[in-house]
């Protein structure tokens, strides 16, 4: 360290004047700030390596796109017919692999407990992916109900529909369209009474519209219910702002931690729909 | 008023009757002189109306009694009262016979137990208020009558000066809390964000306290009597600006800097004169001088330890773990309020409270692997000490850096050297805090134990960088003192060559020399003085800095931002701030260590310490109120905590050693100053001691500093220490014994329930529910707007905790059976 800054007070001489500018010892001062936010912020960098940098990484290498992979190591370790298994699979991938935002374990016990709470029969689900949160509601739906999934990707659906098939839920409707055209169409074209049950993990962006799209099609009745991912990470302020302050809804946040990773706080929006007053 | 014409009637009735009786009794009289006969049917007679006559008296006496009442009633009313002076003189007491005296007593007396013993009563709230109205009414009617003649009067007098005095109290007693500079501001904040912020700001006032008398000292002591009867800017050297610095002595940069007029002027020690007594009060100026600065800190000292040995009193009280939550639930709403605002606030301060004890409940429940907790609170340490160590030797080596700088003379170097020991100071200052605060983490302390610790480490590293700044400042003392001598050979050289001139030419007037042209010594004093002064400015500026942009900014920018940002700014990422409160803490403790060094060749530093103080009050609670998130975990904190106060003693003690070390050992310069001209600064008491006073104090003072009476006289204290020491612990236990025998036979505590007929705990319904009607009116409030700040965060988690810990409650309330 002594040696050091002399050194570098040599080389400043003779670099560009801006770098002369500063000192090295000042810019040793900012060493503990950078320290303190790899340190705070360690769980985003984690996630940054996981979720951005390994995928392009990978998605180089081999061709695949994340999903392909995904389902190539889900259809090697689990067993067909068996929803438990297909989820497990998914679940280790994700944490052992790659990173792909599927609602997973923890908030999904959440999920699961209200469907079971519920007992809705008529599921809306914004944004399948993969199909692990479709395989997740069908396993805890009753006899006779049914589940519309909307999905906007096409290979995405493609996807969803080969893990829906693979767990054996062969009464799931996928529709693969963007949600924004799917929900006014929904009444006529499945002859929908009322949705008891939606679920959101779309675009984050979308989930305001959308929610307000449900309210001017008239499918939400009194004690139905809306399931809101990732509202606070990556977060849809809007959102939170729109049912804080239109009244229609008793809410409330499960707070939890992001999906695969500890430090990230995460919580999902749990809405039931009141009616106008 | 009906009931007044009312009253004045039936008093005339009464006065009638009385003439009536009276006439009766003559005439019975004259019938007895006249006639001397008395049939049977007369004496029958007679013994009716006398029965009439006592009748019609008690009657009377009732009236009168209402009359009195009514008179405490409305007491300006200045006709009711002569008409009550004349009932008086009809009517006695004594006439009321003795078993109705005793029955009306007994009667009273009745009531007043039934009022005391009403809130045991198991009855229906309706029925206590109806029979506590009724009985306090009889009270009033009948309480006077007990009294006798002029006594009732004064009866009367006395319970209307005890309503005027009870309401005179309190409105005193609102008067003096208003009083009480920033309360409110510091109510409101507590209630918000909890007594651990709330305790920086009680702290605050108290420096401010401190500082308000400190600079009452210096400024009525030493700045005013110097500027008011002192010689005038311009009569000599020391008080004029020199020749060579005259054309920029007015700019704005060099005032900033404190040179210019600023530095010869009463704000620094260079200007004083060692002139002994000035003006016409003969006011002994130096004396004063050195007297204000060994009292400032001698009363600082004194301020401290007692404020230490009080909060040593007061944390000692009160037995705070049993039923802890009951006590909470049922006891903390106030029914005095009858402000929106206040009962806001009051809500407020009532959720945050509850949140600070179900911390304190899970940090005592909490049980760990203690092994791995061990090892990484040492790892913890040796990081931070890492950490220490590191900044210690950067800014060793900065200091060593700019010495050589200033060997090769500063004007080859860019701005970035010449300034960079104080901004690694401050940048080091300002981001180790942060990764000390990252590390201390992994400790898992609870958070009033880590806030300790966090205080610990940026007070050993704060100290550090103060340390470096002082022996810097030694250096440069040094320097300036060779300086000195050089000086003062040329001065005699140049006086020599002034005589030379005048003795040549001996026709010629004296020469007069401009005291702006005379050469001068560099003095050292004023420098010292100017570096604190430069310092305190500085800090103050990085501070409001810090928090305009840190804060502030950050605050603008999350609120507004948040509308067009791809993810939840106020709930992720940045968020708003916490109150950083063991920054503020130690920053506001090393500003005072630096007055307390500094004040003595600064006399202005405490003047500007106290507008300092006055400002951050107001910005930061306003920067609080407005741009911070409460702290995720809130704990609770004393208002006045030892601990900072030990920290302040430690600074104290710290700052006065270098200003100690050079009044002492330190010469005075020769031409500046109260002390010039003498060996040492402190010769100015034997200097008075000598010509002030008479010779027989010079000699006792003489004999006590004789080390054969100080040595018996500090054994003497030491031993007198010794026992008050073992006295107040004795003391002490004693008092926790008693406490121990106070709690042993207490039944268990019945909480006044207002408008309950029956503790929740008893009543099966109601089992663990908050049922408290202030509570619950403002938590509707509350859950109308959610727009307000507060709730903005607490809305999304708080309720599974509430829920959580209403269990909590309902078990305690029904296990303990309040």
């Amino acid at each position: 360290m002594s040696s050091f800054p002399p050194l570098c007070f040599h080389g400043c001489c003779a670099s560009p004047p801006l770098f002369r500018m500063v000192s090295p010892a000042i810019a040793l001062a900012f060493l503990p700030l950078l320290l303190t936010l790899l340190i705070r912020y360690r769980f985003y960098f984690v996630l940054f390596y996981r979720a951005v940098l390994l995928r392009v990484w990978r998605d180089c290498r081999t061709g695949l796109s994340r999903e392909e992979r995904c389902f190539q190591y889900v259809l090697t370790n689990a067993t067909p017919g068996d929803p438990e298994s297909i989820l497990d699979g998914f679940d280790s991938w994700c944490t052992k692999k790659e990173f792909i935002s599927h609602i997973g374990p923890k908030k999904g016990k959440i999920l699961d407990r209200l469907l079971s709470e519920h007992s809705p029969l008529t599921v809306l689900e914004l944004g399948a992916h993969c199909g692990y949160s479709t395989v997740r509601i069908a396993r805890a739906l009753p006899l006779g109900a049914r589940l519309f999934s909307v999905e906007m990707d096409q290979k995405n659906a493609a996807i969803a529909e080969k893990v829906i098939r693979l767990a054996g839920f062969d009464e799931v409707e996928l529709i693969v369209c963007p949600s924004d055209e799917v929900i006014p169409r929904l009444r006529a074209d499945f002859d929908l009474e009322k949705l008891d049950f939606v679920f959101m993990d779309h675009w984050k962006k979308c989930y305001l519209p959308d929610l307000q799209m449900l309210e001017g099609s008239g499918l939400l009745g009194k004690g139905s219910m809306i399931l809101a991912d990732n509202v606070l990470f990556p977060g849809a302020p809007n959102f939170l702002r729109y049912i804080r302050r239109c009244g229609l809804y008793e809410w409330r946040v499960h707070r939890a931690t992001l999906e695969y990773s500890k430090g990230i706080r995460d919580g999902m929006a749990e809405l039931v729909y009141q009616g106008t007053k | 008023k009906p009931t007044s014409g009312r009253k004045r009637r039936r008093r005339r009735e009464s006065k009638k009757e009385r003439k009536k009786d009276e006439g009766r009794g003559s005439r019975n009289a004259q019938h007895a002189v006249d006639s001397g006969e008395r049939t049977e049917k007369e004496r029958q007679r007679k013994r009716r109306k006398d029965r009439e006559e006592k009748a019609e008296h008690v009657q009377s006496l009732d009236k009168s009694k209402v009359n009195s009442r009514d008179f405490e009633g409305e007491g300006e009313d200045e006709e009711v009262e002569e008409e009550e002076e004349e009932v008086e003189k009809e009517v006695r007491p004594e006439t009321l016979t003795p078993e109705e005296l005793e029955k009306l007593k007994e009667a009273v007396d009745d009531k007043k137990k039934l009022i005391q013993a009403l809130r045991g009563k198991p009855w229906p709230m309706k029925k206590k208020h109806s029979t506590l109205r009724e009985s306090q009414e009889f009270l009033e009617k009948y309480e006077g009558a007990l009294g006798k003649g002029k006594g009732r009067k004064l009866y009367a007098y006395k319970v209307m000066m005890n309503k005027k005095w009870m309401k005179f109290k309190r409105d005193f007693e609102n008067f003096t809390t208003a009083c009480i500079p920033w309360e409110m501001k510091i109510k409101e904040i507590e209630s918000h964000f909890g007594s651990s912020v709330a305790s920086y700001f009680i702290f605050l006032r108290w420096m401010y306290g401190i500082n308000m008398i400190l600079f009452g000292l210096t400024f009525g002591l030493v700045m005013v009597p110097e500027a008011l009867m002192g010689r005038p800017y311009g009569s000599m050297p020391r008080k004029t600006v020199p020749r060579a610095e005259e054309t920029n002595a007015m700019d704005f940069a060099v005032l900033w800097d404190f040179g210019g007029y600023a530095q010869y002027s009463v704000l620094f020690y260079g200007y004083y004169n060692s002139q002994r007594a000035i003006g016409w009060l003969k006011f002994r100026m130096p004396l004063s001088y050195f007297l204000v600065g060994v009292g400032t800190v001698a009363y600082s000292y004194m301020v401290v330890i007692r404020k230490m040995a009080r909060n040593a009193n007061e944390t000692g009280g009160g037995d705070e773990n049993s039923f802890n939550f009951s006590w909470k639930t049922f006891t903390s709403w106030d029914y005095l309020i009858g402000n929106p605002e206040t009962a806001d606030n009051k809500f407020a301060s009532i959720t945050t409270s509850f949140k600070e004890a179900i911390l304190e409940e899970q940090e005592s429940r909490k049980d760990d692997n203690i092994h791995l907790t061990r090892f990484l609170r040492v790892l913890a340490n040796f990081l931070v000490l890492c950490c220490l160590a590191g900044s210690g030797y950067l800014i060793y080596f900065v200091v060593r850096r700019s010495q050589k700088f200033a060997l090769e003379g500063f004007e080859n170097h860019t701005w970035w050297e010449r300034n960079e020991v104080n901004m690694v100071m401050s940048l080091l200052g300002m981001f180790c805090p942060m990764l000390f605060d990252v590390i201390s983490a992994l400790e898992n302390y609870h958070p009033r134990v880590a806030l300790q610790w966090q205080l610990g480490r940026i007070f050993a590293l704060f100290l550090g960088n103060l340390y470096t700044f002082i022996i810097a400042l030694m250096d440069e003392i040094n320097l300036k003192r060779k300086e000195e001598d050089v000086v003062q050979f040329n001065m005699t050289m140049w006086e020599a060559s002034l005589h030379n001139n005048t003795a040549d030419n001996s026709t010629a007037p004296p020469l007069f020399t401009h005291p702006a042209d005379v050469p001068r010594g560099p003095c050292w004093e004023t420098m010292v003085g100017q570096e604190f002064v430069r310092l305190i400015i500085s800090d103050t500026m990085t501070t409001y800095i810090t928090l305009l942009i840190g804060d502030f900014l950050r605050a603008v920018l999350v609120r507004f931002l948040n509308y067009c940002w791809c993810w939840d700014l106020e709930a992720g990422f940045p968020s708003y701030s916490e109150f950083d409160v063991s920054g503020n803490v130690l920053g506001l403790i090393f500003n005072q260590g630096m007055i307390w060094m500094g004040a003595f060749y600064a006399p202005c530093l405490p003047a500007l310490n106290v507008l300092r103080l006055h400002v951050s009050m107001y910005l930061q609670c306003w920067a609080v109120m407005c741009c911070n998130v409460p702290q995720e975990r809130v704990f609770k904190a004393s208002g006045s905590n030892n601990f900072y106060m030990a920290m302040l003693l430690v600074i104290l003690f710290l700052s006065t050693l270098p200003a100690i070390y050079t009044i002492v050992t330190i010469p005075p310069s020769f031409d500046c100053g109260p002390f010039s001209g003498k060996a040492r600064m402190f010769d100015v008491i034997q200097e008075t001691l000598e010509s002030d006073f008479p010779a027989w104090i010079s000699k006792v003072f003489s004999y006590a500093a004789n080390p054969g009476l100080v040595l018996p006289f500090m054994l003497l204290m030491v031993l007198a220490i010794y026992y008050l020491q073992s006295t107040s612990k004795s003391y002490k236990e004693a008092n926790v014994e008693l406490k121990k025998k106070l709690q042993m036979p207490l039944p268990p505590p019945v909480v006044a329930m207002p408008t309950k007929e029956r503790p929740p705990g008893t009543q099966p319904g109601t089992r663990g529910k908050v049922n408290h009607p202030g509570c619950r009116e403002s938590r509707a409030r509350r859950d109308g707007d959610e727009d307000v700040r507060v709730c903005e965060r607490e809305d999304l988690c708080s309720e599974s905790n509430m829920r959580r810990h209403a269990g909590n409650l309902g078990w305690l309330t029904s296990g303990q059976n309040i």
